[in-house]
């Protein structure tokens, strides 16, 4: 079975994130980067399907700058066997990476694609619902874990996505309002993984050393003949509302009345 | 903002552009890595320390460890950690590949610890010992010991101690009492008997097995330290395939002040006379062995401080930033909005001494990783030296981060104000963690002891020189050099009127002030790595304006230390020469 998954490198949630003063974008210099929290859960899991299904193979692909590299590695490191890395510098927005992703498949021809359901630097959540679009196949987003995190199945590091028998479709678990949907789609197919689908793997530093022997093959968008001219234009960044300070009440009743008159609340 | 523990621009900036990281590379023991590998790993580490160990501090800390039954129960979240800290590599990483490491620079597997450090330093403590267990065994041990004892403790199916402690011997090992029996099994074997104290991880519920690396004396074996052995004491022994009761047991735990994740407990060998300990390496050479793990170890204390300190300043800084309190000086207007009191001078002089202290002690474990680095796989030729001058900073290295630490710790709690002092809030569990590393792995008054009467005037001051062409090395400003020569002289020349004293038969004269002498070095030691990270601050800001502040920040944090440490060393040194008060103070008069 092969397994494509894809990783994002985005701003690491843990840097101090300022907008830039003509509001075009955010500062990018000084400022750490990681991959993409979701994607390391798709990655997760598809190491899982690989070592529960082998012979198998999991390929990591990322779209982005040279340094995009790194976060490739990363999921190397976690245990995937090679990377591709198409290679652009400039902002490209989640159509141009759906139609990229497009014609790395075509070429990669996996049995399953699975992504992130979003990328939390800009939180679309639509380049997995895109390529699935673009090729014509089915798709399962949102995926979790029928049981919980906590559960002896998470524990025992069983994927959440269940293959069937003869490998021609796997079901996958989405949280729905008040319950889980389950459904099952023909492979191959784009799963876009949700937070709770499992608890991705730390990269230990013997798969780290091995990781710098796998390769990691370089394509371009001029290569693979995608026109990346965004179509969606960013107009203006803004940085969230300062937090104003807080006041005291001197009694719950005050409280009450503030929390529904002026805060309205409740 | 959550606590990052350390800040990984401080990290990258400190491998990276102060200690040369990436040249270690160039060495052949090295070649197989390179800044990627580093990165990832150190990824993998903060990412632990951040989403596994942290999280388990308070609780940790809540429930310390009990008896039950003979047998000591940790808190359930170690079965959880201990995979995660195995899986890392943190209990063979630096090795060579042909014992089952990564050859890690020591330089990388030392911030990675300090991540893990200052997220939960028990937790990592069971790591550390079990590493430097695993690599004594390696070192020293016979085939059949190696067999035995190695891999079971690096693939983390079983965990290691260190046993050296006896209730009258604590800093005075020379006392150690437990005794081995020769056995007529097999040579190589001994039937133990007696009592540690005070032995971390001695006891646990979370592998399989536990290995004590305990000091003891041979029957007949001279009096003294000449007459220490070691043995890996196994709590349950390898027999015929299974593995039976070692009579190993734990007597009670500790009720400690800090450090709750790890039990320390009292430890009897051989209270039924069944207690078999495998000799590792020579007999009668067992301290000298065991001295490979206590150096490793004092850095790792040295790591701890540094990052238990690292928490809490990261902790305070957080706090000053947010907590409105009080007006500008110039602004008494009661209707302005409150500031936050990261704007008010004196928050600002705590901040400072805190990122002083912990940047500093950082550096210089650092200094000391990379030596060790070096003394192992650097060029031949310089190994002698290096070797001097890492055994010369090893007891500032374990000893700064410990006391300096523990006022940085303070002030974390002081800029938190009345929160500071309540249980609500972390900084009043991480000073009481760090009051620990003044005490075990050798004491401040023991470290201080090494380093006046052993270590400077080792080779007739040769360490003192070397130290002294390191300076020279440092593009500093014309200021910090002046100053850093100034302190440097009176050092040396205190040294030596401390020597002669000491030549002369007057050991009170020489070493009654070691503790004043040990501060007046570490002062000058920092005062050295502050010039170092501030002339790699200078470039930097040079090339890369958009980590201004980062770089401001450094070379302010070096002027605090210019300004307000390095004085200090004059008068420290005139005390350590003049001041006979305690010394000539009579028990009897206190
Ligand atoms: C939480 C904890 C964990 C520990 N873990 C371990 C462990 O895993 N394994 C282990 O073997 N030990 C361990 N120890 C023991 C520790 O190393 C000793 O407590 C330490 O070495 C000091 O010995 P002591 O407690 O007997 O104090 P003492 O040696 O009695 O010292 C008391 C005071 O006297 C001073 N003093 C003693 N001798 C001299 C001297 N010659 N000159 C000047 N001053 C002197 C000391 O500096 C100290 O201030 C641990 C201790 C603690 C508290």
């Amino acid at each position: 079975m092969k397994i494509l998954t894809t990783v994002k490198r985005v701003e690491d949630y843990e840097s101090k994130i300022k907008v830039r003063p003509d509001q075009t974008w955010i500062v990018t210099e000084g400022v750490n980067y990681r991959a993409n929290p979701f994607d390391e859960i798709a990655v997760e899991e598809a190491l899982r399907l690989r070592d529960a299904n082998m012979p198998s193979e999991v390929v990591v692909v990322s779209v982005g700058p040279a340094a995009a590299a790194t976060e490739i590695r990363s999921g190397l490191a976690m245990g995937a066997d090679r990377g591709i890395l198409v290679k652009h510098d400039a902002f490209v927005d989640s159509d141009g990476v759906a139609r990229l992703l497009q014609k790395v498949i075509e070429q990669e021809k996996p049995d399953l694609v699975l992504m992130g359901k979003q990328a939390v630097d800009v939180d679309d959540n639509v380049a997995g619902q895109l390529v699935a679009e673009y090729l014509g196949w089915g798709q399962a987003t949102f995926a979790s874990k029928k049981e919980s995190l906590e559960s002896p199945e998470e524990k025992a590091k069983k994927p959440g996505l269940k293959l069937s028998a003869d490998k021609k479709s796997v079901q996958a678990a989405r949280e729905v309002d008040g319950g889980l949907e389950v459904l099952e789609v023909q492979l191959p197919a784009i799963v876009t993984v949700d937070l709770r689908l499992n608890v991705p793997r730390y990269a230990s530093l013997p798969n780290i050393m091995k990781a710098k022997k796998k390769p990691i093959q370089e394509l371009t968008p001029q290569g693979l003949s995608v026109d990346v001219t965004p179509k969606v234009k960013v107009l203006k960044v803004e940085p969230p509302p300062a937090r104003t300070a807080g006041i005291k009440v001197p009694d719950v009743a005050t409280l009450v009345q503030k929390l529904h008159a002026e805060a309205k609340v409740i | 903002m959550a606590n990052p523990l350390f800040s990984d621009r401080e990290v990258s900036f400190q491998l990276y552009e102060v200690h040369g990281a990436g040249d270690l590379c160039q060495l052949p023991a090295f070649a197989d890595h390179g800044r990627e590998t580093f990165d990832l790993f150190l990824a993998s580490a903060r990412k632990i320390a951040r989403d596994v160990l942290f999280p388990a501090y308070r609780p940790m800390d809540a429930e310390p460890p009990r008896l039950e039954g003979g047998r000591v129960r940790v808190h359930p979240a170690m079965k959880e950690i201990w995979p995660r800290l195995v899986e890392l590599g943190m209990t063979n990483a630096t090795r060579p590949s042909e014992v089952g490491g990564q050859e890690l620079p020591v330089l990388v597997a030392m911030f990675a610890g300090g991540y893990l450090s200052a997220a939960n330093g028990a937790a990592t403590a069971y790591a550390g010992l079990t590493a430097g267990a695993a690599h004594l065994v390696e070192a020293f041990g016979s085939e059949e010991v190696r067999r035995t004892f190695h891999e079971p403790m690096i693939s983390g199916r079983w965990s290691g101690t260190m046993a050296l402690t006896e209730p009258h011997a604590g800093s005075s090992l020379a006392d150690v009492r437990t005794t081995a029996t020769p056995m007529p099994a097999g040579p190589g074997r001994y039937l133990l008997r007696g009592n540690k104290v005070f032995i971390s991880g001695g006891d646990q519920d979370f592998t399989e097995n536990i290995v004590h690396l305990a000091l003891g004396r041979i029957e007949g074996a001279p009096a003294g330290i000449k007459g220490i052995s070691l043995f890996a004491v196994p709590r349950l022994r390898p027999e015929d395939g299974r593995l039976v009761d070692n009579d190993c047991s734990s007597a009670g735990v500790f009720h400690k002040m800090g450090w709750r994740g790890i039990p320390s407990i009292a430890l009897n060998f051989g209270e039924r006379g069944d207690c078999v300990g495998w000799v590792v390496g020579t007999p009668h050479q067992g301290l000298g062995h065991m001295f490979q793990m206590m150096n490793e170890a004092r850095l790792m204390v040295g790591m701890n401080g540094v990052a238990t300190a690292s928490a809490a300043y990261h902790e305070s800084l957080e706090y000053a930033r947010t907590r409105p309190q009080g007006r500008p000086l110039a602004a008494r207007d009661p209707r302005t909005p409150q500031i936050p009191i990261v704007e008010h001078a004196d928050v600002r002089r705590m901040l400072l001494k805190q990122k002083a202290i912990v940047e500093g002690g950082l550096s210089l474990l650092a200094e000391c990783a990379r030596l060790a680095d070096l003394v192992r796989h650097g060029p031949e030729e310089d190994r002698e030296r290096r070797r001097m001058l890492l055994d010369l900073l090893t007891p500032v290295g374990k000893s700064f981060p410990a006391e300096a630490g523990f006022v940085s710790n303070s002030l974390a709690v002081q800029i938190h104000g009345g929160y500071g002092y309540t249980a609500e809030y972390l900084p009043e569990a991480w000073l009481r963690d760090q009051k620990l590393n003044s005490i075990h792995e050798g004491t401040t008054g023991i470290q201080s002891l090494d380093l006046l009467g052993r270590k400077v005037v080792a080779g007739g001051g040769d360490a003192l020189r070397a130290l002294a062409a390191e300076f020279a090395a440092v593009e500093a400003t014309n200021e910090e050099r002046a100053g850093l020569r100034a302190a440097l002289e009176k050092i040396a020349a205190t040294t030596m009127e401390l020597a002669q004293r000491g030549l002369a038969g007057d050991r009170d004269g020489m070493l009654a002030h070691s503790v004043d002498y040990l501060d007046a070095f570490s002062v000058l030691v920092i005062s050295w790595q502050w010039a170092k990270m501030a002339a790699a601050a200078r470039r930097g800001l040079e090339r890369d304006r958009a980590s201004a502040d980062f770089y401001r920040g450094k070379i302010a944090a070096a002027r605090w230390f210019f300004a307000n440490e390095l004085p200090r060393v004059s008068t420290l040194c005139d005390i350590c020469l003049t001041d006979a008060s305690f010394v000539e103070a009579r028990p009897e008069w206190f």
